[in-house]
């Protein structure tokens, strides 16, 4: 904490006598810094290692015992035996695909205009709720309003609704980081030299907000695909991904090996999804 | 067109997010008949909540939740204040920013399951004890046990706490702490007076933001619970699906009156909403 502002520097240029007193970060302050790391950086560890431990078991001969190995990649050929996991994983990309391209349309369609209406603030408090409202709160109101209220019978659109429900805010977050950052006088612009609404959003708005549409939609897909709290309540009698993998691990079945294997495969397609999304938002930005 | 268009898509988010959260509430007070609701008014659902066995699961919840957040609030404040502040490189700054994201976007579930080979009576903490000679038996407690579930929820719910203070403390001026700095306020001081006020939005922001996710719960109490720590989130699940629509709507009403009650406090405090934090998340 020494940052060292105008103010700082103007003292510098002062008579001795009215120099105001300038504390430095004392070295029981980088101590405490470095203590305040120490903490952080032990949490991030304590999110990794659980990911690192799954990948290296996986690999093992017992996955569930303690120590890893003997090595063996036993588990992921029974993946190719035993197919059962093949059907809900279609199911469930598919569910992730129409849920990450809904994400990108509709959020595209309130980024790009929210900024400019009176009522902001409300609206974003309202597209932002399913943040701080606890999974399985939404998926019992949804479940006794949709079920239970109107008698309707649940399956594929319930659990597509409830995933886009909890995808939105992330999309909308993702979207608004480039919309915000997008100069409306280049539209201006375009309009001084002819061009239409259509040809001014297809030839220069789109292309500069085009990271995060990509990101909204690989956000949508990603958390569609490992959503679990809510598809229970909503899915009728349809099977996700998550849902398999939780049937199998909760069971005590001997399957649960096939699901540490399964779930590396996921964690592993998962985080270069992420990290092709990170590098669409802010990765080019800081390269430029 | 546009307008129209955006119109229809907020009133079909009223529908199906505003008006189903909302209807919990008025759900609680029914009467059940036939496995659905009937016109009659009650408070029978509230009074099944503050039953004996299910008053123990609001407690226990509360407790843990309520534990584990102040945890979280202890690591996050100091971390964020060091991250917004002490460092410097935009790279490092970044990079946790992006450790602390990606999270979010990884299952929950996966992530949990392994701390079962971990602490189980075979698991790798054991094991090793018993290789040292620490122990002569395995330790039970580990797993299926409160110390497992409180476990598995702190990396899970670091992230909602670090990032709304982040924000709220790399918003304040440099030159106000300067300024207290220069005016002789010891450390202690600058962070009591300037610094912590200033961030209060985001420390309410990411106490709610924390807090009440983890009264929902539903995934790690289950797997590392072994239906031995049931909370919440579980009873609301488990209740729909035994029919007992009521009760499940107001233990859920339960959850969101803390929820707007922790609301209300923002407000109160005057520290702004939560739009503010996600206004500065903009810039």
């Amino acid at each position: 904490m020494s940052t060292s502002g105008t103010i700082g520097r103007r003292a510098e240029a002062m008579p001795p006598e009215v120099r105001p007193v300038r504390v430095r970060a004392g070295q029981m302050e980088r101590r405490l810094g470095r203590l305040a790391a120490l903490g952080g950086f032990g949490m991030i560890a304590l999110t990794y290692a659980p990911m690192l431990w799954l990948g290296i078991m996986s690999v093992s001969a017992d996955p569930l015992g303690g120590m890893p190995g003997p090595f063996t990649l036993e588990w992921y050929d029974r993946l190719f035996t035993d197919q059962r996991w093949v059907g809900p994983m279609l199911a469930s990309m598919g569910c992730g695909a129409v849920v990450g391209l809904a994400c990108a349309a509709s959020g595209l369609l309130v980024a790009r205009t929210l900024p400019q209406l009176r009522a902001r603030g409300a609206l974003l408090v309202a597209f932002l709720a399913p943040l701080f409202i606890p999974g399985v709160l939404l998926g019992a109101g949804l479940f006794l309003y949709l079920r239970v209220f109107l008698g309707l019978r649940l399956g594929w659109w319930s659990v597509f609704l409830a995933h886009f429900v909890w995808a939105y805010p992330f999309a909308l977050l993702a979207l608004l980081v480039t919309t915000t950052r997008f100069d409306a006088r280049l539209n201006d612009a375009a309009a001084d030299l002819g061009a239409g609404p259509w040809r001014r959003f297809v030839d220069v708005e789109f292309p500069l907000i085009m990271p995060g549409v990509v990101s909204a939609a690989l956000f949508g897909f990603l958390l569609s695909f490992n959503e679990l709290a809510r598809t229970i309540l909503l899915r009728g009698t349809a099977t996700t991904l998550p849902l398999f993998e939780w049937a199998q691990a909760t069971s005590h079945s001997s399957n649960v090996p096939l699901i540490f294997a399964l779930a590396t495969l996921v964690l592993l397609a998962s985080l270069v999804l992420i990290g092709v999304s990170f590098w669409l938002l802010f990765g080019r930005e800081a390269g430029k | 067109m546009l307008r129209t268009t955006l119109i229809l898509f907020i009133a079909v988010w009223a529908v199906f997010v505003v008006v189903p959260v909302a209807l919990l509430a008025v759900w609680s007070f029914l009467e059940m008949k036939d496995y659905s609701f009937s016109p009659g008014l009650s408070t029978a659902a509230y009074a099944a909540v503050f039953d004996s066995g299910r008053y123990e699961v609001t407690l226990r919840t509360l407790r843990i939740a309520g534990l584990v957040t102040a945890i979280e609030l202890g690591l996050a404040l100091p971390f964020a204040l060091w991250l917004a502040k002490a460092v410097r490189s935009s790279l490092l700054k970044a990079m946790v920013l992006a450790l602390l994201t990606v999270p979010f976007f990884v299952s929950l579930a996966s992530r949990t399951i392994v701390w079962r080979s971990v602490l189980s009576r075979s698991g790798l903490v054991n094991t090793a004890l018993l290789h040292f000679g620490i122990i002569e038996q395995p330790i039970d407690w580990l797993l299926f046990s409160e110390f497992s579930v409180h476990l598995g929820l702190l990396a899970p719910s670091f992230p909602t706490m670090v990032l709304p203070i982040f924000l709220s403390i790399s918003l304040i001026d440099d030159e106000l702490i300067e300024a207290a700095r220069d005016l002789g306020a010891p450390p202690a001081k600058v962070l009591g007076d300037v610094i912590l006020p200033l961030a209060l939005p985001g420390i309410i922001a990411g106490l709610i933001f924390t807090f009440v996710p983890l009264l929902g719960e539903t995934v790690v109490p289950q797997l590392l619970g072994g239906g031995r720590v049931s909370m919440l989130g579980a009873s609301i699940t488990s209740l729909l699906q035994v029919l007992n629509y009521p009760v499940a709507a107001a233990l859920s009403t339960l959850v969101l009156g803390i929820l707007a009650a922790l609301f209300l406090a923002l407000r109160l405090i005057g520290g702004g909403s939560i739009a503010a934090v996600f206004e500065g998340m903009k810039r």
